[in-house]
């Protein structure tokens, strides 16, 4: 008898992380339910609410009668996503705790802790897709095509070419990778998108899930996919995460729609298919950016100056609160709307306009740095990119130049600020991205 | 879910009584005056609102004049641990209200011993020439030990003696929290010895944020709540009618039925205890084997996390508290059970049930099924 793979599930207490487990239990797998304690701190006007949330994600873990362990990451994450967030605030830039979270935390810490108590694979509640193939055949199918409509030039039928050059070749319908698509649905309404239907070789593809998480030390890799729930993909927040660590990875809600998740949760009678949840991911979102920075940074009173006059409209509590594009909380009242168009952290300036066509916030080449590739790196070309969570695919061309990446969209973008994360996606496959110099 | 529930965290909470919602209505609606108001039906609301601290008062032992009315326990120990100056102490297994307040000042932390007993010795030695309060609880709420107050009050008599024979004028008090135990243990303030007494309404199915202060009426302490000067100016803030009518009438009713419901928990308790220690005879009861509430019944499964029991239990209807949140979550084991010296895997491993007004012989007969089969499933899952 094949020992059951070890899977080591993120549980946060939300209703996404809660269904992840079921389902996974109900795939077979041996599942261990895992809450990572990350920031214990309270934040002004709320107690975390960690405690609560904890309590929620041992209860399903109960429910479904599966093992449940704390891990405790708080100075990991204090250091390296906190700190890190600060950093990049005092230095004028707007950086995605989230995005830095994930890397650092969920896909590495996380990740190493659990292949470290010797498990086969970890599996969180994001909304995105995973493709696994094995490094040493390559071997990608038809399904995977099946699997990532075709969105236009750049699509994955033609860019076997640019993902890697060894996948699309040596197609074997035996060497199925691993598919996150396998998820067996109990409701016959919430089967998986048509589409995305397990083709003839569905049954096979399932047991070759099953023996593959069973393998161990195999270097298998990943391919992180859009969810199919357009609305709530989260690859934006997962494109710093490497091939290598989606290759222990399983993302099972990726195949279905938030309501459907959530019906599926009510019928598998789990206590949090009904939880709210959280604005904001991470945490920084249940406060406000405002809140939390004020709690390290202390207020500077500086000068709100119209770009085009030069002259003070007012005064601010420090440059490092201010993005660019904001509109809001500016207080210089009156007449049209202000955006802030630049701000300079030596003198604590923040410069605003009333001008909406301002080159500033207008950009048609963004240039990013601190490039990653979730595997290979593609070939320049024409890509779709997302500028921010949820924003819509814009076309862009992609040419690489000396500090890294430039991406001329179609149409030029507005606001994109200093720190902020550009993706780049082919098709439905998310490639990786930079951040914005 | 419509499994029939089984309320087993009285301790927590308890149900209102419909005798005290009853005589509580009147003063929602029609008698709704402010009692300060100059007018006939408002000095009505006065008297009635007079009449039922005479009560509170009369069920304890003491005068009205004597009694402030708070919005329950935790305001009551705040206002006593600081309106009273100099050094205080308090046992390391106080509620949390008792044990922030006393460490927001100079202050001594005497152990409890292995039962949560505190020992009448252990405050002795503790006492220092600018104590002027002893903190108390009149039972522990996790382990349903009840305290020696008899003995701590001479202790503190014998200091008061002792400090008037040298002609220190340095006044040393000792206040009860009676939050658990006022339903099933006697709380005349005299017999008892006490300077100073907590009581909580929504332990006594009563209101939930309705509790008063009592303090002998040679006791000086200085109010937290200012204002109005309502409590003789101890507690400002419109007085809660409704709510001190209801808690009046639910410490009525429990020292009405004191006797027979102490053995009726009791009974219920042992037998209960007798099922679960039989079936899994890896259990440890803690607590104290003679001085124990009546209906409390704290018991450890080692090597189980009680939290999980919980849920467990929650997932079949049995509702139980843990004091013990699972291992790998430091810092939320129960400070109780640690003081007491419990290891941690006995104390991960415990839950505590209280019964009271909800319990029959029925009910707990089936919980205690649930609890054997549940807490047997859960041992051979975790394969001990």
């Amino acid at each position: 008898m094949n020992k059951k793979p070890k899977v080591y599930v993120g549980m946060s207490g939300g209703v996404d992380s809660s269904l992840t487990a079921a389902l996974l239990v109900e795939q077979g797998y041996d599942v261990t339910g895992v809450y990572m304690k990350n920031w214990t701190q309270d934040l002004p006007g709320m107690k975390c609410p960690w405690a609560d949330d904890l309590a929620d994600a041992k209860r399903v873990a109960v429910q479904l009668g599966i093992d449940f362990k704390v891990f405790d990451f708080e100075n990991e994450y204090r250091q390296k996503v906190v700190d890190y967030m600060i950093d990049e605030y005092k230095n004028g830039r707007t950086p995605n705790p989230d995005i830095m979270c994930n890397q650092e935390v969920k896909f590495k810490l996380f990740l190493d802790t659990a292949l470290d108590d010797g498990v086969d694979m970890i599996a969180t509640g994001h909304y995105a897709r995973v493709e696994h193939y094995d490094n040493d055949s390559f071997a990608i199918t038809s399904e995977r095509l099946r699997a990532a409509p075709i969105k236009g030039p750049g699509a994955l039928l033609n860019s076997g070419c640019r993902c890697s050059s060894k996948i699309g070749s040596n197609l074997s319908a035996g060497d199925i990778p691993q598919s996150s698509r396998s998820v067996t649905v109990s409701s016959d309404t919430l089967e998986p998108k048509s589409e995305l239907a397990p083709g003839p070789n569905s049954d096979l593809e399932r047991s070759s899930t099953m023996k593959n998480g069973g393998r161990k030390g195999e270097q298998e890799k990943g391919i992180l996919l859009r969810a199919v729930d357009g609305n709530k993909d989260q690859t934006y927040f997962l494109y710093r995460i490497t091939g290598e660590a989606l290759g222990k990875t399983l993302f099972p809600i990726g195949e279905f729609t938030k309501p459907e998740v959530r019906k599926m949760a009510e019928d598998r009678g789990l206590t949090t298919a009904a939880k709210k949840d959280s604005q904001g991911i991470c945490f920084v979102g249940q406060v406000g950016i405002r809140d939390f920075l004020s709690l390290y940074v202390d207020q500077q009173p500086g000068k709100i100056i119209d770009k085009q006059s030069g002259k003070v409209l007012g005064y601010h509590e420090g440059a490092i609160f201010y993005t660019l594009g904001q509109r809001h909380g500016l207080d210089v009242g009156g007449g049209l709307p202000y955006y802030v168009v630049d701000k300079d952290m030596t003198t604590n300036e923040v410069y605003v306009t009333t001008n909406l066509d301002d080159g500033v916030l207008w950009k048609n080449e963004i240039r990013l740095g601190n490039i990653h590739w979730i595997n290979e790196a593609p070939i320049e070309g024409l890509y779709q990119i997302r500028v921010r969570h949820r924003a819509p695919l814009i076309s862009a061309m992609l040419v690489f130049d000396d500090s890294g990446v430039s991406l001329k969209p179609d149409d030029s973008q507005r606001a994109i600020a200093p720190g902020q994360s550009v993706v780049i996606y082919d098709g439905d496959v998310c490639l990786g991205g930079g951040i914005v110099i | 879910m419509d499994k029939e529930v089984i309320y087993l965290d009285h301790a927590a909470a308890t149900p209102m009584d419909a005798r005290v919602i009853a005589v509580m209505q009147p003063y929602f609606s029609d008698n709704f005056y402010n009692p300060s108001s100059p007018y006939a039906p408002a000095v009505a609301v006065r008297r009635d609102y007079e009449a039922a601290k005479q009560k509170l008062a009369s069920l304890i032992g003491a005068k009205s004049s004597e009694i402030i009315i708070t919005a329950g326990a935790t305001e009551s120990i705040n206002l006593a641990i600081n309106g009273i100056g100099g050094h205080v102490i308090v046992s390391n297994i106080e509620h949390p209200a008792v044990l922030v307040s006393a460490s927001a000042r100079e202050h001594t932390i005497v152990a409890a011993d292995k039962y949560g007993y505190v020992s009448a010795d252990i405050i002795k030695a503790a006492i220092q020439p600018n104590t002027q309060l002893i903190s108390v609880a009149l039972a522990n709420n996790e382990l349903g030990t009840i305290q020696p107050l008899r003995d701590i009050a001479e202790v503190i008599k014998a200091e008061r003696a002792s400090r008037l024979m040298r002609g220190d004028k340095t006044p040393i008090h000792l206040h009860c929290d009676a939050s658990q135990g006022v339903g099933q243990i006697d709380v005349n303030v005299a017999r008892l010895g006490l300077d100073m007494l907590t009581i909580n309404s929504g332990k006594i199915y009563g209101p939930k944020q309705v509790g008063l202060l009592w303090t002998a009426s040679q006791v000086r302490i200085q109010p937290q709540i200012i204002g109005g000067g309502q409590e003789h100016g101890m507690r400002s803030g419109t007085e809660n009618v409704a709510g001190v009518i209801g808690f009046a009438r639910a410490l009525e009713l429990v020292s009405e039925h004191r006797k027979y419901e102490v053995e009726r928990l009791a009974l219920m308790r042992d037998n209960l205890q007798r099922v679960l220690t039989s079936a899994l005879p890896n259990s440890i009861v803690s607590s104290h084997p003679k001085c124990r509430l009546a209906g409390h019944l704290h018991i450890s499964f080692p090597g189980l996390d009680g939290e999980r029991l919980v849920f467990l239990l929650e997932n079949r209807g049995v509702l139980v508290a843990t004091g013990s949140a699972c291992s790998a979550n430091k810092g939320t084991r129960s400070h109780v059970l640690m003081a007491i010296g419990l290891s941690p895997e006995v104390a991960d491993g415990s839950i505590r049930i209280t019964l009271g007004h909800l319990s029959t012989t029925e009910n707990i007969e089936k919980a205690g099924q649930i609890m054997v089969e549940e807490i047997n499933q859960e041992y051979q899952r975790v394969k001990l």
